[in-house]
């Protein structure tokens, strides 16, 4: 029983490290392609540590203003979808039973119909009614067209929070106000509105984040005026480098302190109201709560790096990481040279040697080398070619062409040792032994 | 006369000035936002493209063209289907169903642990945890997965198989849709977990207590107490990640291959590529429909109030 509980603990465990790996772990990826300074937003192969796509960032006319258009959107769509869904959900609780689940199918269809749907349909609907009214500027204008779009379904969202809250109303509180004189908007204003005040606030952030993220909808109907997510969505696809990470790093640390800020202050108004007794191993001002140590530790983090990066410069990296790669590609072509001439020295020697014996050939094989590496690493090649003859030269000769490509690659400087030995040792037994040839390219490094 | 009771029993409740604003405010959701332009799409969808009109064709008439244009392709094409279109149809649908799966398999445990614990600290860091991803940008979460599947060394994958020496070739993430279907899978899977953890935590532990008591089996009590109780959040669920995953976007053009298309994508291009809106319309109202056909009939299947999803 109980090696049957530690099983289950384990495999629980793995799973959660799945579904949060899967969760999160892209995001941490992203944020950290942020901090690489390859063009390409990637971390293999990392090169080296900067902040300078944070500068890029901040320079990019386009982002900027997709975040202004996306602002102003925002705001209008929360307007249009927390005022249209607390109507919703007031007529709900009144409407009659019978009409009420035709209802609330209708007002919670926005929710499943697909955003592409309600972009194209939400532009369509109002092109044909500003046709209809000889071209009205503002029915066809981008910033309009958004906000209705997405308070389409935004609003049903809104809405299901407003009934959630709702349901705890007490109607008496109402009714009473009426009974007391005042009037209906007096008495909605006094009484209900204070009471929906927190689910008005989260509907809110609700409705705009839904509304900042949106981009299924909002693609049909920007107009002239691309939000945020659209401008995202044309670097994406056509072009990128990493500011786009960096600026994802700055909407995670927002939405995470956010978050984390939330559950400290909901935490601290319960501790004050006794709920929850304070831990005594912490210091008061911590609430005893895992968040607000993590809230405070991203601070610091967040203050850390602003600091750093007035003085960091990661120019010496670069300018280390470039002289790397130069040397890379510089080999690279090397040993593309390398390999394409001992191709031509094959053919060379397989037509040289078609009908000559060991000492002939071994001279032809030797001068085809030594043509070929004159111009690059002569000693390199003379000494390769030295080792190679002394060990095992004889037997070696027939199949000179062969063997010339693994030797280059020797010549050209890495690893021969382990990539020679395949098939022509196996090929030739004994004789030519990996210890053999690891033992030639030993001789030509020095 | 049912309705003008309703109307003056409304407005006797609400007042007349906040009685109107209501029902304004109602009215313009329901007439503007939501049904006047599904119909006005609807009859877009039924006209002529008026730039290339048929001979003899008017542009006010109507016509099924637009549809016939998805099954039976271009007239004068030598096949008898549109078989293009068709496929990546099929193809966007059958793969959203797959993701809706896949994604209830990977949430329900998670859903059935949350909503069973007794929401101590380590478990509201759990929904904080759930809860940030879902709200970074979906093209930001499409392209951080992009990043680690991209097909050269620049993907995360490819780039560590490649120093490990585990392959020398990058193996193509994208264009094999593994991308595309991890991407829509991790755009949506909140939209399981919530309505599922709402309704598991709703269920009375006791009953799970005698179930365990009279001696079910672990796998027994999941299927005669738990799940049956969960239906309507896993149908909400379901529901919500099939419809969102067939109607994506943002996910299929950043993670999709270029031979492989999502069906929103060939709306995307008759609007904007194309500029023929009518046939986009057509292409979207196909979209809707038959999604809508798909869900409302598993739900029947299943036994499902259309009530119960959002709850």
């Amino acid at each position: 029983m109980k090696s049957n509980i530690l099983f289950g603990r384990i495999a629980l465990g793995v799973y959660f490290i799945i579904f949060f790996g899967y969760l999160i772990g892209p995001l941490v990826v992203m944020g950290f392609t942020a901090f690489n300074s390859a063009a390409f937003p990637s971390i293999t192969p990392w090169q080296c540590f900067t902040y300078e796509w944070f500068g890029e960032l901040l320079k990019d006319e386009r982002i900027l203003n997709g975040i202004k258009n996306s602002f102003i959107v925002g705001i209008g769509t929360v307007i249009l979808s927390v005022s249209i869904g607390l109507a919703a959900s007031l007529v709900l609780t009144q409407v009659w039973a019978k009409w009420r689940s035709t209802f609330y199918t209708i007002i919670i269809a926005p929710i499943l119909i697909p955003g592409v749907v309600l972009g194209i349909s939400t532009l369509v609907f109002w092109r044909q009614v500003s046709d209809m009214f000889g071209g009205v500027a503002l029915l066809n204008n981008g910033i309009f067209l958004t906000i209705i779009g997405q308070s389409t379904f935004i609003a049903s969202y809104c809405m299901l929070v407003f009934v959630a809250r709702l349901q705890r109303f007490d109607t008496g509180l109402t009714e009473a106000a009426l009974d007391l004189g005042a009037t209906h908007t007096q008495a909605f204003r006094k009484v209900l509105l204070p009471f929906m005040r927190p689910a008005i606030a989260s509907a809110a952030v609700l409705a705009f984040l839904a509304s900042f993220e949106n981009y299924n909808t909002t693609t049909f109907t920007f107009g002239s005026y691309p939000t945020l997510t659209i401008e995202l969505s044309q670097m994406v696809r056509y072009g990128i480098n990493p500011s786009i990470s960096a600026l994802a790093v700055i909407i995670v640390v927002i939405t995470v302190f956010g978050a984390l800020a939330l559950e400290v202050y909901g935490r601290r108004k319960k501790v004050k109201a006794g709920e929850i007794k304070k831990s005594k191993s912490l210091p008061g001002w911590m609430f005893g709560n895992i968040a607000t140590i993590l809230l405070v530790a991203l601070s610091f983090a967040v203050i850390a790096m602003v600091f750093t990066s007035q003085s960091y410069s990661p120019q010496q990296c670069k300018a280390d990481y470039r002289e790397a790669r130069d040397i890379e590609t510089r080999l690279k072509i090397e040993a593309l040279q390398a390999a394409r001439a001992a191709a031509n020295a094959a053919n060379g020697d397989t037509t040289e040697e078609a009908g000559t014996d060991a000492p002939a050939e071994q001279g032809g094989a030797s001068g085809a080398f030594g043509g070929v590496f004159a111009p690059t690493n002569l000693e390199d090649a003379a000494g390769q070619s030295d080792g190679e003859d002394s060990g095992a030269a004889a037997p070696a000769s027939p199949f000179g062409g062969v063997f010339a490509p693994t030797n280059l690659e020797g010549s050209a400087g890495q690893s021969s040792g382990e990539a020679t030995p395949s098939a022509p040792a196996t090929a030739f037994g004994g004789v030519f032994d990996p210890t053999n040839l690891e033992e030639s390219s030993g001789t030509s490094g020095n | 006369m049912k309705k003008p009771m309703i109307f003056s029993e409304f407005f006797r409740n609400n007042g007349v000035v906040m009685g109107s604003i209501l029902f304004f405010l109602v009215a313009f959701w329901i007439i503007f936002l939501i049904l006047l332009p599904q119909i006005s799409m609807l009859d877009y969808s039924l006209h002529p493209n008026p730039i290339n009109l048929d001979a003899g064709e008017r542009a006010d008439e109507y016509t099924l063209k637009n549809y016939k244009y998805l099954i039976f392709g271009p007239e004068g094409s030598s096949d008898a289907f549109n078989k293009v279109d068709l496929m990546v149809f099929v193809r966007t649908i059958i793969a959203a169903m797959a993701v809706t799966i896949m994604n209830l398999f990977l949430c329900y445990p998670l859903a059935y642990f949350l909503a069973q614990s007794k929401g101590g600290g380590f478990v509201r860091l759990l929904v904080i945890l759930l809860i940030v991803p879902y709200w970074i940008n979906e093209i930001l979460r499409a392209f951080a997965l992009r990043i680690i599947f991209a097909p050269s060394e620049n993907g995360l994958i490819n780039g560590i198989m490649m120093k490990m020496g585990l392959i020398d070739q990058a193996y193509d993430f994208i264009n094999t849709d593994i991308a595309l279907y991890a991407g829509l899978g991790y755009a949506y899977i909140l939209l399981m977990l919530f309505p599922m953890y709402n309704v598991i935590e709703s269920l009375d532990r006791n009953q799970i207590e005698a179930a365990r008591d009279m001696g079910a089996s672990w796998t027994r009590i999941h299927r005669r107490v738990v799940i049956p109780h969960a239906k309507p959040g896993i149908a909400s669920g379901m529901t919500m990640v099939f419809m969102l995953s067939a109607g994506a976007l943002a996910a299929p053009q950043v993670l999709g291959g270029t031979s492989s298309l999502w069906f929103t994508q060939l709306v995307y291009q008759w609007f904007n590529d194309t500029l023929n809106w009518q046939q986009g319309a057509a292409y979207a109202i196909v979209l809707l429909v038959a999604s809508i056909a798909i869900v409302l009939t598993f739900m029947k299947i299943f036994k499902v109030n259309m009530g119960d999803i959002g709850k």
